[in-house]
Formats: C-alpha cells, sequence, structure tokens
C-alpha cells in the first residue's frame, strides 16, 4: 500500500493505493497520517480510493480511526471514488451512515465548505 | 483636560470596543435628558400631591395611574403600529415638553385637581420616556455590546437624577421655584436634538456595525408592529418571560408597600411645604448619587464576581433588612425608612435595573421588545396598582390614628406583609436566574457528539470488520471462509444482501457508475451456494461436531501440526487454527494452543487469535493482547478484544498505564481500554494517573475520561485532581503567552505567537473536557461547540453560559483565555492571573 498526501483548497487529500491491509501496511498507518494532519491544524481530509483494490477489517478500522480522530477535533473527512463493491459492502455495514462518499474529486472538495 | 486624557479616563471604568464610544455617550446623555427632568418633577409631584391630598389618598394616585396606564400601553402600540420609531420618540419628546410647558401654567393657579392629575402624569411621562430609551437601547446595541455598555449608559440615567433632584432641592426654596418645570422642559428640549443626532448616526453608520447587527435592527424595525395583545400573549406563552414578568411586579409591589411606609413617616416627621419639597430633592439626589456611584464603579464588578443568581438576590435581601427595621422601630425614628427607601430606590435604578436588562439578552429579538413594551410600560404601573390595591386592603386592617393617618402599629403590620411577600419574591429570582441560564443555553447550537460514540450508534463494527474478514477470506481459503460465514449466520447476520454482496465478483465498476445491485437478477450475482443451506440446521450440526471428544482430539493434532507449519500455506492453516479456536467453548482441550497463536509473528495469524482471545477471554491470553497494544497493526484488534473481557481486566490495565518504564504506546492504549470499559474503577485509575500524567499521555487520559463520562453520567470524578490539572493547564497556556511577550525580535516572537494559539487550541479542548467531569456535560459540550466554531453571538452566549455555570475560581482563571481580548489584553489579564495563581507572589 502507498499513500500520498496532496492539499486543493485547504483540504489535505491522501491518494492511497493498493490494498489496505494489515500484512500490507508501511512504517506508518493511515490513521497515524491523518493524525499528524490534525494535529499539523488540518482539519478537512479526503482519502482518495481510486487506486484502492482491497480492504480488509484493519483497513475499516484505520478509516473508522481516522474518521474518529478527525471528526473529535471538530473536522470532516470523506472519501472520494470507492469502487463499486466497496461502496456496496459499506452500504450493507451501514457505513455510509457515517461516512460521506463522493464519485468526483471536485464535488468532494465543495462538499467541505 | 487633553483628549486623549479624557479618553483614558472614561476607558479606564468603561469597557470601549473601537466605535462604540460616540454612540454610547450619547446614550449616556439621552438617558441623563429624561431623567433629570423627571427627579425635577418628581420631588414636584410628590410635596404637592402630599400637601394637598394627604398621605391616605396616595393609594388613590397609585391606582389612578395603574387605571391609566392600561389606556396609554394600549395607545402607544396603536401609535407604534403606524409611524415609525424615529418619529414616535421625538413626538412623545415634544408632546412631554409641551406639556411640562402647561403644568407650568396650572401650577400657577391654585386648583386642587392639579396635584392629582400631575401625579399621574409624571409616572406616565418617567414610564414611557424611559422604556422608549431601552428599546432603543436594544435596537441599537447587540447583546453583548448591551451586557458591556450598560452600566455607562445607565449611569447617564442616575446622573441625571442626581443633578435633577439637586437642582429641585437646591432651588425649592428659593424665588426660582416656580421656574424649575422650565428648567426640566428646557433639559428635555436639549434631549429631542440628541435623540435626533443618536437617529442621524444610527442610520449613518450602523452601530454595532456588523451586517448581523443590521440585520437584527431591520427585523426589529419589522417587529416593532407589535401590539398590547401581542405583549401579553408572548409573555404569557413563554414560562421565562412569565417568571421575569412575575419578578417585576412583585418588585414593584414591594416598592409601591416601602414607597408608602416612608412617605407615611415623611409626612410625620418633616415639616411641611417648601421643606418638604426640599427633604424629597435632596433625599433624591444623595440617593442617586449613591446609586451613581454604584452603577459606574461596582455594579458589572458585582455581577462579575457573583454572578446574575446571586446578584438577583442582593436586593431583596437587603429591602427585607430595612423592612425588619422598620417593623422594629417604625416610627421612633426616620432612620429606617430613609435606608430602606434609599437602600430601595438607588438598587432599583442600578444594580436591579442592569441585571434585569440582563435577563432579557437571551430572548430572541421579537420577544424581547413585544415583552419589554408590555412589562416595562403595562406591568410596570399595573403593579403598582395591585399595590394600591393591597395597601387599601390594608389600610381597612391596620390601626390608624384619628386624623386618619398610619401608626405605628399600621407600619409593622406593612412591615411584615412586605417581608412576607419578598420570600416569594427571592424564590422567583432563583427561578428566574435558573431559567436565564437555561434560555442561555438554548440559544447555543447543540453539541458535538464525541466521533466513537456516533460510530457506535451508527455502525455495527464488529459485523463490519467480519464482513470484511469474510471477503478477505474467499480466496484465501474455502475453510476460513466458512468458518466465516458459520460465524455470520451464528450471530444472525447473514442477510440475503449479505449473501449476494459477498459472491459478487465485478469490482471493477466504480462508484461513478454505480447500479441498483439489490435489483439485478440472481445470474449477476455468482454461484449461489449458500443459499440452499438451513441456517438452523446447519449450526446445530457445527455444534455437535465443534462438542464430539473425538473432534476435540483430531483438532488438537492438526492444531500441535499447523502451529509448527510455516511458509504461506503454513499461514493460511495457522488463521484457521487461530479462527477455529474461537468458535469453541473455552474448555476445550484445543484451546490452550491459543497462547501460541497469539504470539505468531504473522499479523493476519495474530488477527485471528486475538479475535478467538476476545471470544473466549481466557486470563492466560492478557498479557499477549497487552504486549500487541504497541503494534499498530494489531493495536485496535487488541484493544477490542481487551475491551470485551471488560472490568476484570482493569487492574491489570492501570498497572501498565501507571509503570513510568512501560512502553509509552501500550500505556496510551492502556487508557483507551479502560475508557472503553468505562466503569466507576476505570474512571478512578484514569482519574488518579492524571494527577501524574503529562504531555500526549495526559491528553490521552483528559480524551479517555471525556469518553467515559459521555456514555455514563452516573460515574463520578475525583474533582480536586480535575480542578488542578484545568489550573495547571491554564497555567501553562498563561506562561507561554507571556513568554512571548518577552521576546524582543518580532519574527521569532510572531512564530511563538503562532504556535502559542495552537497551544491555546490544544488546551482549550483539554480544559473543557476536563470541565465537563465536574459540570454538566452537555452544557459544558455546547458552550465550548461555540466558542470553538460559532459566531460572535455564539461565542458570547457560550461565555455566558459558562458565567452561569462555573465556580468563581474556575471561570476567573478560564476566562483570561476565551474572552474576546486583543493579545496584549490577553497578556495582561494572563499576568495577573499567575500572580493569583501562585498566591499573589509575582510569577517566574
Amino acid at each position: 500500500m502507498k499513500i500520498s498526501s496532496r492539499e486543493r483548497n485547504d483540504v489535505i487529500i491522501f491518494d492511497v493505493e493498493g490494498e489496505i491491509r494489515r500484512s500490507d501496511i508501511s512504517d506508518v498507518t493511515l490513521h497515524q497520517l491523518v493524525k499528524n494532519q490534525l494535529d499539523s491544524g488540518k482539519r478537512r481530509i479526503l482519502l482518495n480510493f481510486e487506486q484502492v483494490e482491497f480492504i480488509d477489517s484493519f483497513g475499516v478500522g484505520e478509516i473508522l480511526a481516522s474518521y474518529i480522530s478527525t471528526h473529535n477535533l471538530g473536522g470532516k473527512l470523506k472519501i472520494v471514488k470507492i469502487s463499486k463493491k466497496l461502496y456496496l459492502i459499506f452500504q450493507v455495514t451501514m457505513l455510509t451512515k457515517v461516512l460521506d462518499i463522493f464519485d468526483d474529486e471536485d464535488a468532494a472538495l465543495k462538499s467541505f465548505f | 483636560m487633553p483628549k486623549n486624557r479624557r479618553r483614558s479616563l472614561l476607558s479606564r471604568v468603561v469597557e470601549f470596543k473601537p466605535g462604540e464610544q460616540v454612540i454610547a455617550v450619547f446614550f449616556f446623555f439621552y438617558f441623563f435628558l429624561i431623567t433629570a427632568p423627571y427627579y425635577i418633577i418628581k420631588p414636584i409631584r410628590n410635596s404637592s400631591y402630599l400637601e394637598r391630598m394627604g398621605d391616605e389618598n396616595l393609594p388613590l394616585a397609585y391606582f389612578l395611574t395603574a387605571l391609566l396606564m392600561g389606556f396609554i400601553v394600549n395607545f402607544h402600540s396603536k401609535l407604534q403600529v403606524k409611524i415609525p420609531r424615529r418619529t414616535l420618540i421625538l413626538s412623545s419628546l415634544v408632546f412631554f415638553f409641551l406639556n411640562i410647558c402647561l403644568f407650568w401654567w396650572l401650577f400657577t393657579h391654585d386648583w386642587k385637581w392639579v396635584p392629582v392629575v400631575f401625579w399621574v402624569w409624571a409616572n406616565i411621562f418617567a414610564i414611557v420616556l424611559v422604556t422608549q430609551f431601552w428599546i432603543l437601547v436594544n435596537d441599537v446595541f447587540n447583546p453583548r455590546e448591551a451586557k458591556r455598555l450598560i452600566g455607562f449608559i445607565g449611569s447617564g440615567g442616575l446622573l441625571g437624577a442626581i443633578l435633577g433632584g439637586m437642582m429641585a432641592g437646591a432651588l425649592a426654596k428659593t424665588r426660582a421655584s416656580s421656574f424649575l418645570l422650565l428648567i426640566a422642559a428646557g433639559m428635555l428640549s436639549i434631549g429631542i436634538l440628541l435623540v435626533l443626532s443618536i437617529f442621524a448616526r444610527w442610520r449613518k453608520s450602523e452601530p454595532g456595525t456588523d451586517r448581523e447587527a443590521a440585520a437584527r435592527t431591520k427585523m426589529s424595525m419589522k417587529q416593532a408592529k407589535a401590539g398590547f395583545r401581542d405583549g401579553w400573549e408572548t409573555v404569557k406563552q413563554s414560562p421565562y418571560l412569565k417568571l421575569l414578568a412575575g419578578v417585576v411586579m412583585v418588585t414593584l409591589v414591594v416598592s409601591t408597600l416601602i414607597d408608602f411606609q416612608f412617605n407615611s413617616i415623611v409626612s410625620n416627621k418633616v415639616v411641611t411645604g417648601p421643606g418638604m419639597t426640599s427633604f424629597f430633592g435632596y433625599f433624591n439626589a444623595g440617593t442617586n448619587a449613591f446609586a451613581f456611584f454604584l452603577q459606574l464603579l461596582l455594579t458589572s464588578n458585582i455581577i462579575r464576581r457573583f454572578g446574575i443568581r446571586l446578584t438577583l438576590l442582593f436586593y431583596p435581601l437587603i429591602l427585607l433588612l430595612g423592612s425588619a427595621g422598620i417593623g422594629t422601630v417604625a416610627f421612633a425614628s426616620i432612620i429606617p425608612a430613609v435606608l430602606i427607601k434609599a437602600g430601595d430606590k438607588s438598587l432599583a435604578y442600578s444594580l436591579n435595573q442592569s441585571v434585569r436588562e440582563l435577563l432579557y439578552i437571551p430572548i430572541s429579538a421579537e420577544q424581547k421588545y413585544k415583552s419589554k413594551v408590555f412589562i416595562d410600560m403595562f406591568l410596570n404601573r399595573f403593579a403598582k396598582g395591585v399595590g394600591a390595591v393591597i395597601l387599601f386592603v390594608l389600610l381597612t386592617i391596620v390601626p390608624r390614628s384619628s386624623g386618619m393617618g398610619v401608626t405605628a402599629a399600621g407600619i409593622r403590620y406593612i412591615s411584615l406583609v412586605v417581608a412576607f411577600i419578598i420570600f416569594g419574591w427571592i424564590f422567583l429570582n432563583l427561578r428566574v436566574s435558573r431559567g436565564y441560564t437555561d434560555a442561555v443555553k438554548e440559544k447555543l447550537k447543540p453539541p458535538r457528539e464525541r466521533g466513537d460514540r456516533l460510530v457506535s450508534e451508527q455502525v455495527d463494527v464488529d459485523y463490519t470488520k467480519l464482513v470484511f474478514d469474510t471477503l478477505e477470506s474467499k480466496d484465501r481459503s474455502s475453510v476460513l471462509y466458512a468458518m466465516h460465514l458459520y460465524d455470520l449466520i451464528k450471530q444472525d447476520k447473514l442477510t440475503p444482501e449479505l449473501r449476494k454482496l459477498i459472491t459478487y465478483k465485478t469490482d471493477e465498476v466504480r462508484a461513478a457508475s454505480l447500479g441498483t445491485l439489490f435489483e439485478q437478477g440472481e445470474t449477476a450475482l455468482g454461484p449461489q451456494t449458500e443459499d440452499d443451506l438451513d441456517n438452523e440446521v446447519l449450526m446445530k450440526e457445527i455444534e455437535e461436531i465443534l462438542s464430539l471428544d473425538t473432534y476435540q482430539e483430531v483438532m488438537k493434532s492438526y492444531v500441535d501440526k499447523a502451529i509448527s507449519e510455516e511458509g504461506e500455506q503454513g499461514k493460511t492453516a495457522r488463521m484457521e487454527a487461530a479462527k477455529a479456536i474461537g468458535l469453541m467453548s473455552p474448555d476445550a482441550r484445543v484451546v490452550e494452543r491459543l497462547e501460541d497463536l497469539l504470539a505468531d509473528g504473522s499479523p493476519e495469524v495474530s488477527h485471528y487469535a486475538v479475535q478467538s482471545a476476545a471470544a473466549l477471554k481466557r486470563r492466560e491470553s492478557v498479557p499477549y493482547l497487552v504486549s500487541k497494544l504497541s503494534a499498530p497493526f494489531l493495536r485496535e484488534d487488541a484493544m477490542d478484544a481487551l475491551a470485551k473481557y471488560g472490568p476484570k481486566v482493569a487492574g491489570t490495565l492501570a498497572d501498565y498505564l501507571v509503570d513510568k518504564m512501560e512502553d509509552i504506546e501500550i500505556r496510551k492504549a492502556a487508557t483507551s481500554v479502560l475508557a472503553r470499559i468505562g466503569n466507576q474503577d476505570a474512571a478512578d485509575f484514569l482519574g488518579w494517573e492524571l494527577a501524574e500524567a503529562s504531555g500526549a499521555l495526559a491528553m490521552d487520559i483528559i480524551d479517555g475520561l471525556d469518553r467515559i463520562r459521555s456514555m455514563n453520567p452516573e460515574i463520578h470524578f475525583p474533582q480536586d485532581i480535575i480542578k488542578s490539572k484545568i489550573l495547571a493547564q491554564i497555567r501553562s497556556c498563561c506562561q507561554a503567552l507571556v513568554a512571548c511577550s518577552l521576546e524582543e525580535r518580532i519574527e521569532i516572537r510572531q512564530k511563538m505567537i503562532l504556535q502559542w494559539e495552537k497551544m491555546q487550541a490544544d488546551v482549550l479542548e483539554n480544559i473543557f473536557k476536563l470541565f465537563g467531569l465536574i459540570y454538566p456535560h452537555e452544557d459544558i459540550a455546547k458552550a465550548y461547540q461555540n466558542i470553538k466554531t460559532g459566531t460572535k453571538n455564539s461565542v458570547a452566549y457560550a461565555i455566558e453560559l459558562l458565567d452561569n455555570i462555573l465556580d468563581r475560581e474556575m471561570r476567573e482563571s478560564l476566562f483570561p483565555l476565551i474572552e474576546d481580548l486583543s493579545l496584549e489584553e490577553r497578556k495582561s489579564k494572563c499576568q495577573v492571573l499567575l500572580t493569583s495563581l501562585a498566591g499573589g507572589k509575582k510569577p517566574e
């Protein structure tokens, strides 16, 4: 899994590539990267899952922990471009109740304001 | 006096914000120029009435005033519908100016009815002009500005009362006495010019100066089209306004009774004629001078120091003491009468007036306007009427002298009645102060729920993870996949939708082209082998197999073999073994190998072993689970598992938490698990460790305690530790700010200030979480939410709420960090606070 970050319109975008699973993590987890941005005062986080092929239960935990940390600091965490299958799993497991998911990056960015 | 010096003197007494000074000074003089004439008129009213009609006919004057005031309010309301505010106020001033000239002429004739009409008219004069003044104040200033400037603006009225009273006292015995009314008329004419200037300036600059104030003003003007009935309905529908109206009623009934007692005693003890006019003039001037200094110098401090609740009690308690004094000595001396009346007058127009105006702050502009007209103009007089009726009744009961005046015993009876009513008044004040706090709360946005709570309420996290594990296992191992399906069936979670989902293969399509999967035909969903299984039969059969001794024996061998296997193939076998153990009963033989699997180097194997440990809750597994708390990829699983052990592992976790030699990640994770366990023991362990902790661990403990509090309001927290931690946080923040100001190099100082602002945000987050442990949690969360993200008014209301719920020490320590101050002002306040926290010693 590779995670890179960029900033657009005061929103930090994490471009995630590969699989978010416990057997495939690098030195720093997604949640840790999100926390680093929160510590530096950023409060708008967008996870771009266009290149994400698979998420296991660890990945779900990372996403939820990131969401909780952001929410507790008064920020917003959203997701853009997830696969149809992941979206359906998110729907069935009701993750879509707490996570805002968008098809398009511009629409996602606009929704922060 | 140089302009700058004059400004600084005024600024020492009043806290002006840029652009407020001129308009505030205009209002100061507007109030001055309506009260000064009134306090010239008032002694003339009193002396002419008492001389002509006698004190026994005072109730008649009160009653007539009350009766007529109803008609005046109705008439005034109708005028408001027809004419703009500016025209109404200016017309009223001109009308009363002409009236004064007319009365000056009427008093040159010795007609007996003139003092009666003059008494009633004088009261209408005061009520109409003062109410119009306060309505204009509410129009022009927003609540924060009004609260800050109310002391200064109100003192204008008191200064007018002093000078008016002094003028009446000084001139009453001279030849100029016949010109007193003309002097009052002259002052009012200047007031007319001043009001013209206020409207001109207001229109030009829209003070309050932001759009919000402008919108509020327009809304208020629109709502000015309110009538008498609207006012009555508004008060009737709001419990808070009913209480406020009740307080005003009782205040004025008491005031009326005290006024009667005072006038009765004075008319028996003081000479008549010009001597009486002079006495009233000096008395009014004296009490108003006291009220003026009280208002200008002490009112704000008293309110700040004691809060609205206690400040509301000062006035009735002092009158209660005075009433007891009159009841005890009555006619023996005029001193108690003078003292109680002086107390009544000075407090009514300073402290009480200010607090009463503050009570209107949290209600909406619409309610404020409608209720103020009704309460201040109508109810005010109606209460006097009620007081008059009570007096009528009392005068038929109490002993009277042969000249029909009231005896000392009569005064005592009235004092008893006054004392009785004051107790009711105190009760109402306590209720209204609670209502005020509730009204402030209603003005605030609801607090944001904690993220973890929000997630736990909306999402079944265990189920979600199980679904993902099922999907993950599908391509890895049919055994693992089958065990996951069994797990889902056991939990009754394998819904038809989920069956379709986990058999769905087309994952290349992006969310952008999402179709309605569940509306598609079965053919699109891949193989449907699971559909044919009967869940109940399946579960029964599996449970029977798992309980077989032979199965346990075979499985034990299989697990032993799997644990000894290495490589990718061995990993899958170990994962299957780890998962299978979790499906068995705790006394199964194979369960003994769980700790071996917990110690497995593969995160995937450990993940299933941790899940099984959570299901079996073996004591032997705890150290292994704790060791996983330091591994980023297993920490969340291990925390979930330990939390499922519940209170029985709280003590063990506390041991790890307090061990300073332990890995900090384990200590932090232990904090999080204790917070999830969330019982009284967990709260105690975290509270005790908070006293020692610092840095990131302290922040995690504070967050953990906040989580416990939000999940379980019944839990108690150690107040002394919490308070001392709050003060420590405030102290460190203040010290950092003072350190910024000591840096002389501008660039470095600016960097330090940026860092300090970040620190301030963190400190406030911690402080409010800590406040939430010892004060009402939701109120504190509301206040924090509004301070952090709210508008200017939201911040003001949040501070107002805190002002009413925090104790003095906490309030005075916190406010330098949250009040709307410049950096320099904040630094000064922080320095004062640091000195105070250091016990008066200068901070290091």
